[in-house]
């Protein structure tokens, strides 16, 4: 084999002396590094069989993946039998098949050491097989049956919604897990589809016939996305999906678009009581979607803001400077149906609380007023830009992102996204990004959710004079605990600890 | 890669002696000591670097404690060019702000006296500070304000991001600490000098802040969540003599009581090159990585006195140890037995055997799982460290089973294993696991970047490629042996954990679903007096005039009738079992 030369390295081996090392990292000097992502229409099939396929060889392992997306979702669960889809997608490759006990699957998958897993998330399912290539025929025939003719073997069932309930018991347990549940409560509100909850009850509503309906309802090749990478050639790889997806035996349907009916809670500081001596914050506001034409520029703002880790502000103030949190950012997601809210968030100790979030609340502030320094913006988009390529390190990472640009439909309308996305990033100002703060981050408007010893917490830290009542012009609002079986709301005091006899 | 190695596998399929997937790592020593170690990798534009340690909380002594730690997050506050824009009023100041904290140790000794004798119950709270602590303290912060105006702030990371670096971290564990990012190619020489850099002239400048950053870290891993605290705890009784004893974060008393000083001899000892491995792995040609790795880490001293060995020995156990605890959790049991080091000939057996009871097809999920249905999960680990290790079996209690059920459910099944061959397709199943791990382990850099840290900071990298051989050698008789030997009632330590009573996530009775608000207090104070009533007779004469009522009640109050001649037809049917 010949050996690989880079430029970059060549030039590097020359010998360097210690008296040439500089002393300032800026004095050094790179050879360029050029990478262009990689082109969609290098992979995409669209099969006969009804889904489009990303096939990605790459022959330096006997390894093969395959991995469908599904359209299906939580949001699809009726009412009264929440939990539906998510038992439907568990079940799926942990029920057996017409021919196969799931036990003897099981057995058999662990023998030949492959991996096969199914699940449904809010808005989209997934099937993955990742096996040695020398058993490719056996594992797609596998695959085949296990979509089209599962058996959700009742035991099993049984067995899934007793762990489910089981689990459910814990809601309470721990502080970031009521964190996430409120959060998404305030950020979406109550009658969101992604706030409903599953309950003892509505598992226990849930039939093996309503996993046969709602899997051949959704679970048909017109439904599904295709990433496959690994040892094989494409051509044959090709026919063999050809045939994985052939002769469907049921119809299905097209699901529904997903519901947009988000409604955030009003401004106000809103507390759980929760006995633990650190307090988790979440700080929100309205987000956006990520086709906003802002949004490459909301990055590069949160990035400076709190998305950054230790090169961001409010990591600086939180953590570094002041000492108040190990983690302490913010995230400016783009939503792919629907906005997702902008979060800023920390843990501190129940006494230093409300000071770390008013200065939180003070960088939002300060980044609507001020423009960034060029330093700043020059930071955040070197590091979209420079790390660009860790997005398609992998040939599975390729696949994956093709098919799920694919499945949102974002290929459809804009195949060059990825080509171009360097480029928005690039054009990103100081202006821009102080504009699109001041549009955005209404610091008067914040959500806060707060998670710990409320009395603690209220009392505040004697050297800051920053009462948490006094962070929004809003009201304080004390949340319930919630019964982690019903999800009914549990007396205000539920979270305090018992008396001690 | 080159794919002409692997064929012979694909033909010959499933024999052992093929197994092995070497990991092709060149290994290199530097004039000071540094060992080097580069694996090439031509996947991606980019090189995942980093260095190991040999030095965990371990190497640690009580009053010290989470030093390992401490330290590794000091190691990212930069050097004398960069992280400040004046070198010395930054060392100024530093020395200054440590003749204050000298100060305000004499006074926390004062607080720390005051809660031995019941005067203060809790030091770390505001209200504990004498004043002239609150003085001192108050100088220190105007020192740090002074200092801050001449930081530039995380400048460390900020020219790594600038350059497109990213996933740079470090972690810290009993036996190592290692750290790591991602360069693209182009700058693998940013990479020699940052790491070079702040090997050779760190400054841990904001110390005393970090110290409050890595306590949150402590709130945040360990005392606010549900089983942490205990598990700390657990943790101690599990290792008597050895420092495994405390956990790398470090005692709650020992993080606030640290010292500048004593970070500084700490780097001073550990940090030396002989005692450091530097790793890279992707995109570069070795040859050229070697003679820029060379060129800028040959300038650290060699150091003058080699790390001093862990010494203690962990006693051998005597007797079982019990550890019941109540706590926001469902009910579950947690069972160590002290097994065997890093290297140890015994490990592999102990693999082996921890896939056999692990996983949804092995001995543990079949046997306490499915059958006898007592737990609802379980899980089975051997861990191997580089001083001394153990073997994890646990699980969570079913509904209505207890952890106790758990734990005897377990040990039928480590019965089974110790007086039962494990069958030869059992064995092949897992052996053929490990061996398709060990083509799974190569899908990218940065996973065999921490293998190969890993196996180093424990002992030897060699064993990320020797241990797929060994693992494929291990017959049955040795699982059946390594049981027999570790199994024992006497070298197990048991956590039990049950459900704390009287909390918001008290799980409800699922009847009462259909009830208000209203109704459930009282229904449920009826229920709780069912269970102080004994006497047959009167309950059966109570359950027929309920059943009278609703025959004839309005439909609303039908759920709570028919609901409470359930719980009293339930109670007789219990006394009349007795």
């Amino acid at each position: 084999m010949k050996p690989i030369f880079p430029t970059a390295i060549l030039l590097a081996a020359w010998p360097i002396f210690a008296a040439d090392i500089p002393d300032r990292p800026e004095k050094l000097t790179f050879p360029p590094l050029t990478f262009e992502p990689p082109n969609p229409a290098d992979y995409r099939v669209q099969l006969k069989a009804g889904p489009v396929a990303y096939v990605v060889a790459d022959k330096t392992l006997p390894l093969v993946n395959v991995s469908l997306l599904v359209r299906t979702g939580n949001y699809l669960d009726p009412q009264g039998r929440e939990g539906l889809a998510e038992f439907t997608g568990y079940l799926l490759a942990r029920g057996g098949t017409a021919s196969k006990q799931a036990e003897e699957l099981e057995e058999r998958l662990a023998f030949l050491a492959a991996g096969l897993s199914s699940s449904v998330g809010d808005d989209s399912g997934s099937v993955n097989l990742n096996l040695l290539s020398k058993d490719l025929p056996e594992g797609l025939a596998i695959l085949r049956e296990v979509l089209t003719a599962p058996r959700f073997q009742s035991d099993k069932l049984d067995l899934y919604r007793q762990q489910s309930v089981q689990g459910m018991k814990q809601r309470n347990d721990d502080s970031s897990a009521i964190d996430a549940r409120e959060r998404e409560l305030l950020a979406y509100g109550t009658n969101f589809w992604a706030c409903r909850f599953t309950t003892q009850k509505s598992v226990a509503a849930i039939t093996q016939d309503d996993l046969r309906e709602f899997h051949r309802k959704w679970f048909v090749p017109g439904n599904f996305v295709v990433a496959v990478n690994g040892d094989f050639d494409r051509a044959a790889m090709v026919a063999k999906l050809e045939e994985l997806f052939a002769n469907w035996p049921f119809k299905g349907e097209t699901p529904p678009p997903i519901p947009t009916n988000t409604a955030m809670a009003k401004p106000g500081v809103y507390m759980v009581n929760k006995d633990v001596n650190q307090g988790r914050v979440v700080i929100m506001l309205p987000g956006v979607k990520r086709d906003d034409p802002d949004f490459p520029a909301l990055q590069v703002m949160n990035d400076i803001l709190g998305g950054g880790g230790f090169t961001s502000r409010i990591m600086n103030r939180v953590r570094s400077d002041e000492g108040l949190a190990y983690g302490a950012g913010s995230s400016f997601p783009g939503g792919i149906e629907y906005a997702r809210p902008f979060q800023a968030g920390f843990a501190s100790k129940s006494r230093t609380v409300a000071y770390a979030a008013s200065i939180v609340v003070e960088e939002l502030k300060r980044i609507s007023e001020k423009p960034v320094s060029d330093e700043e913006l020059n930071t955040a988009k070197r590091s979209f830009i420079d790390t660009f390529p860790e997005n398609f390190n992998t040939k599975g990472k390729v696949a994956a992102i093709l098919a799920r640009e694919e499945f949102t439909g974002r290929f459809a309308r804009e195949p060059n996204f990825w080509k171009t996305w360097r480029g928005k990033i690039e054009a990103v100002d100081q202006a821009t990004v102080q504009r699109v703060a001041r549009e955005r981050l209404h610091p008067d408007q914040v959500v806060v959710l707060v998670v710990g010893q409320k009395d603690e917490i209220l009392k505040g830290h004697p050297d800051h004079n920053t009462p948490l009542e006094k962070l929004v012009n809003g009201p304080l609002v004390e949340l319930p605990l919630r019964d982690p079986l019903t999800m009914a709301p549990l007396p205000l005091d539920a979270g305090k600890p018992p008396a001690t006899n | 890669m080159n794919r002409s190695l692997l064929l012979p596998w694909v033909a010959v399929a499933f024999t052992a002696a093929a197994w092995a997937q070497q990991i092709p790592v060149v290994e290199k020593t530097l004039s000071n000591g540094f060992k080097l170690l580069l694996v090439e990798r031509h996947d991606s534009p980019s090189v995942t670097g980093g260095f190991v340690v040999k030095v965990g909380s371990a190497n640690e002594r009580p009053g010290i404690t989470g030093i390992a730690h401490l330290f590794e997050h000091m190691m990212f506050k930069g050097t004398p060019t960069l992280g400040t824009k004046d070198a010395q009023r930054d060392l100024e100041l530093i020395n200054e702000q440590e003749r204050l904290r000298t100060g305000m140790r004499a006074e926390e000794a004062k607080m720390r006296a005051a809660l031995r004798r019941g005067l203060v119950d809790d030091i770390t709270s505001p209200e504990s500070k004498t004043d002239r602590y609150k003085e001192l303290e108050a100088e220190f912060k105007q020192r740090v304000d002074e200092q801050r105006a001449l930081l530039v702030k995380n400048e460390f990371d900020r020219v790594y991001t600038t350059a497109g670096a990213s996933g740079m971290n470090a972690f810290t564990s009993d036996d190592m600490t290692g750290y790591f990012i991602n360069v693209p190619a182009n700058k693998l020489e940013l990479w020699c000098w940052m790491e070079s850099e702040r090997l050779l002239r760190p400054v841990f400048r904001e110390f005393y802040s970090e110290r409050d950053v890595v306590f949150e870290e402590r709130r945040m891993r360990v005392e606010s969540t549900p089983i942490g605290k205990f598990q700390e705890q657990f943790n101690a009784l599990l290792w008597d003599s050895h420092p495994y004893h405390w956990t790398p974060i470090g005692w709650a008393s020992d993080i606030p009581a640290i010292t500048k000083k004593q970070a500084d001899d700490f780097y001073a000892l550990y940090y030396q090159p002989q005692n450091i491995t530097l790793i890279l792995v992707g995109d570069f040609q070795p040859a050229a990585a070697e003679a820029l790795v060379t060129s800028y880490f040959a300038r650290i001293p060699a150091g003058n006195q080699p790390p001093p060995e862990v010494t203690t020995q962990e006693i051998p156990s005597l007797g079982e140890k019990r550890y019941y605890a109540e706590a926001e959790t469902n009910p579950q049991v947690d069972i160590y037995w002290k097994t065997v080091p890093f290297g140890h000939r015994d490990g592999y057996a102990l693999d082996v055997l921890q896939q056999i009871l692990s996983t949804r097809t092995g001995r543990l999920y079949k046997g306490l799982v499915l059958g006898p249905q007592v737990a609802t999960e379980s899980y089975a680990q051997q861990d191997s460290r580089k001083w001394a290790g153990t073997f994890n079996i646990g699980g969570e209690a079913r509904d209505g089973k207890t952890p106790e059920e758990v734990e005897q459910a377990i040990y039928a099944e480590l019965e089974r294993i110790k007086t039962e061959p494990v069958p030869a397709e059992e064995l092949q199943k897992v052996k053929n696991q490990f061996a398709a791990g060990e083509y799974r382990k190569l899908s990218a850099n940065f996973p065999i970047f921490l293998q190969v840290l890993q196996n180093e900071g424990l002992g030897d990298w060699r064993e990320v490629n020797d241990a797929g051989p060994r693992l494929q050698a291990v017959t049955a008789t040795e699982v059946q042996r390594v049981a027999q030997k570790y199994f024992v009632r006497e070298n197990r330590t048991v956590g039990i954990y049950t459900r704390k009573a009287g909390l918001g996530a008290k799980a409800e009775d699922p009847d009462f679903a259909g009830l208000s608000a209203e109704q459930k207090p009282v229904v449920r104070r009826i229920i709780d007096s069912l269970k102080g009533e004994s006497d047959v007779a009167k309950l059966k004469q109570a359950l027929e005039q309920m059943q009278a009522q609703a025959a004839g009640g309005e439909p609303k109050r039908q759920q709570i009738q028919k609901l409470l001649a359930q719980k009293v037809a339930a109670r007789i049917a219990e006394l009349e079992k007795k």
